[in-house]
């Protein structure tokens, strides 16, 4: 009896808890093949089906910029795996950051979230740069916080939308809601449905003859010169991402990950241009300049341009430069031998590759596109419906 | 009005147990050189250059607030909790909105709280939002805060001192202040580390009382030697203090903090006991 009654007490306690917010609603089932793990979910963030169908609607709407004329969508476009296209990201006021619009495209697996930041490991938390950042300006929220949730206020369908998808809070129209909603839309951004997969899973017919041989020359094949493992491709992208930097419910390690893959080198110490020289930026350790995260390569063939700083228009561009071991920038203010940069990975040191290795090579990544996740309209804008 | 200052005292004194005790109000003052700081005031003869600044921001939070009573031992000031105060973190504002970008109307200059019956010789401090409520939850944080532009979410955290002249411009020289190299860890989703925590100590402030004195914290003194009219080739205009940054050097001197792998060379000049 006297166990039932604390029983009893737990769960009231547990039931009126602040923390346990949203864990009422319609619970996410998630789309996933047989051998891919469930992403990892926060404990104060559970998924439900209102929090991703509210997180859709703030990720497509422009009136989570400042000036109310950018969207997140602005620089993440589904059709090309919610990258943007461009070199480098253009906030809502006009100023550039210094580094290329990342694919969302299974964005809740990621170890760390953006090219090279230790510390962002929450959706939840990353949100927040883009809204409130001022150095550079992207959605240029900062100080609008109220004039925000005023918007959200004003609405006809959000009052709705956010007591449903944050049924426990007494005021469910807060920043806080904004970026629990928008990491659970981002969440489920799950891409797993490219040839490579229905190969993975038996299907001999999924990739022809040339995707074959590129897949095999990625994960440790021989080229042509005679090489074993000459491409040394998958010991930063491979896993389930194509990035050793993931994460997923099960994981109980830390994998963060970061490499420096020879795209610059500016002097003895292994520089990169000045603000943009990875996790360096932020740890100040020498042996830190230009380490970024290897990003995952599903939909790579859609993500161009390449690297953090969009600096490689094309996939030839980019095997260009891994199979001289680095790039060379001859002259300006960026002049140095990236093959040279003595923070580079030790599987950097080129490689021969034919034209027939080269177009294998590049079938194989091309394989790797997924159709179906660059036009489903679950993840398509809202307001456009 | 009386009797509610008494009520939060005696809240905040029971909150932390501390029992009776006596009101205290710490009062603090924001200049450059001999001149008060008045947002959107133009200060000239700043720095190695003798530069000129329009500054419209001059805000920093505070954290363990002690006083020392007269047997030489040093005794926390339990904080009255208000909208510039929360647990043992108070923030400090001297901007009015003068620059609606960034900036809000309300001001605080000072820190009130309670400590035990006796007479108290000197104060210190550190400015900064200690670890521990450095990384929680930016979007439920209680006031103060939540304030978005005191938020410094890609390095996780606050900043801790914010000083600026003009707004979301990269051409406009300011100084950010707060913990760098914060490293995340991706199973708990916590923070686990800072290697550069930069919370500046300021215990070297000498005779202060309490009822009667201010701290003072100087913008000429923060940007003494520092050559304000020349900017490090690609990194922001002032120093968001950034490891590498090395217009941050002269600044973070006069902090008292490390900076580049460089030993603080001495105490905190920015803050004096007047």
């Amino acid at each position: 009896m006297k166990a039932t009654l604390i029983g009893l007490g737990l769960v009231l306690f547990v039931a009126g808890c602040g923390s346990d917010a949203g864990n009422t609603g319609a619970p996410w089932v998630w789309n996933l093949p047989e051998t891919i793990p469930e992403p990892r979910v926060p404990d104060d963030n559970p998924m439900t089906v209102e929090k991703v169908e509210l997180g859709r609607f703030l990720f497509y709407d422009k009136r989570l910029s400042g000036n109310q004329t950018q969207s997140c969508a602005g620089c993440h476009r589904q059709e090309l795996a919610f990258t943007d296209g461009l070199p480098l990201a253009e906030g809502s006021t006009g100023q550039l950051t210094p580094r290329s619009s990342m694919s969302l495209a299974n964005a809740g697996y990621q170890a760390s979230l953006t090219w090279a930041n230790e510390v962002l490991v929450r959706l939840e938390q990353q949100a927040l740069v883009p809204m409130f950042g001022e150095e550079p300006v992207e959605l240029g929220l900062a100080n609008l916080e109220d004039e925000l949730l005023q918007r959200m206020r004003d609405d006809e369908r959000y009052p709705e939308m956010f007591a449903a998808a944050f049924p426990d809070e007494d005021d469910p129209i807060s920043v806080d809601s904004i970026t629990k909603a928008l990491a659970s839309f981002q969440r489920q951004l799950t891409s797993f449905g490219s040839k490579v997969d229905r190969w993975a899973d038996g299907d001999q017919t999924a990739l022809n003859q040339s995707e074959q041989r590129g897949l095999a020359l990625f994960f440790g094949g021989t080229n042509a010169a005679g090489i074993d493992d000459a491409f040394e491709c998958f010991h930063c992208h491979g896993g389930f991402l194509y990035s050793q930097s993931s994460d997923d419910a099960f994981q109980v390690f830390d994998q963060k990950f970061f490499m420096n893959n020879g795209l610059y080198s500016l002097d003895e110490d292994g520089s990169y241009p000045a603000g943009n020289e990875g996790i360096f930026d932020m740890s100040g350790d020498p042996a830190d300049k230009g380490k970024f995260k290897p990003p995952s390569l599903r939909n790579v063939a859609v993500t161009a341009p390449y690297m953090h700083d969009g600096s490689l228009a094309t996939l030839d561009d980019v095997i260009d430069h891994y199979a001289r071991g680095g790039t060379l920038t001859e002259s300006g203010p960026n002049a140095g031998d990236g093959f040279e940069n003595p923070n580079k990975s030790s599987f950097l040191n080129g490689f021969e590759i034919t034209e027939q290795e080269r177009e294998d090579l590049k079938a194989f990544l091309n394989a790797l596109t997924d159709g179906d996740f660059l036009n489903d309209p679950a993840f398509s804008d809202p307001f456009a419906q | 009005m009386n009797k509610v200052v008494v009520v939060i005292a005696a809240l905040g004194a029971g909150a932390f147990g501390c029992g009776g005790g006596q009101e205290v109000s710490i009062e603090f003052a924001a200049k450059v050189g001999t001149e008060d700081f008045v947002c959107g005031q133009q200060y000239d003869n700043l720095g190695a250059d003798d530069t000129s600044l329009v500054l419209s921001d001059f805000r920093f939070y505070v954290s363990g607030v002690e006083l020392r009573n007269s047997d030489g031992d040093w005794v926390a000031v339990a904080l009255d909790e208000t909208n510039f105060q929360v647990e043992h973190v108070a923030l400090l504002d001297f901007e009015n909105g003068c620059n609606s970008q960034t900036g809000n109307e309300p001001t605080n200059t000072r820190v009130t709280g309670t400590v035990p019956e006796g007479t108290y010789d000197s104060v210190r401090f550190g400015m900064g939002v200690p670890f521990d409520l450095n990384h929680k939850n930016p979007a439920t944080a209680p006031p103060p805060l939540n304030l978005t532009t005191m938020q410094w979410n890609w390095q996780g955290g606050y900043k801790f001192l914010r000083i600026d002249s003009g707004a979301f411009s990269m051409t406009d020289w300011r100084v950010h202040l707060g913990s760098t190299g914060c490293n995340g860890d991706p199973v708990s989703g916590g923070t686990t580390e800072c290697s550069a925590p930069n919370v500046v100590v300021a215990d070297n402030l000498g005779p202060f009382d309490p009822d009667t004195g201010t701290v003072v914290a100087d913008f000429a003194a923060l940007v003494a030697g520092a050559p304000l009219d020349v900017n490090q080739m690609m990194t922001p205009v002032g120093c968001m203090t950034g490891p590498t940054d090395m217009d941050c050097a002269p600044l973070l001197e006069n902090l008292g903090l490390p900076f580049g792998g460089v030993p603080a060379p001495g105490a905190q000049s920015f803050f004096t006991a007047q």
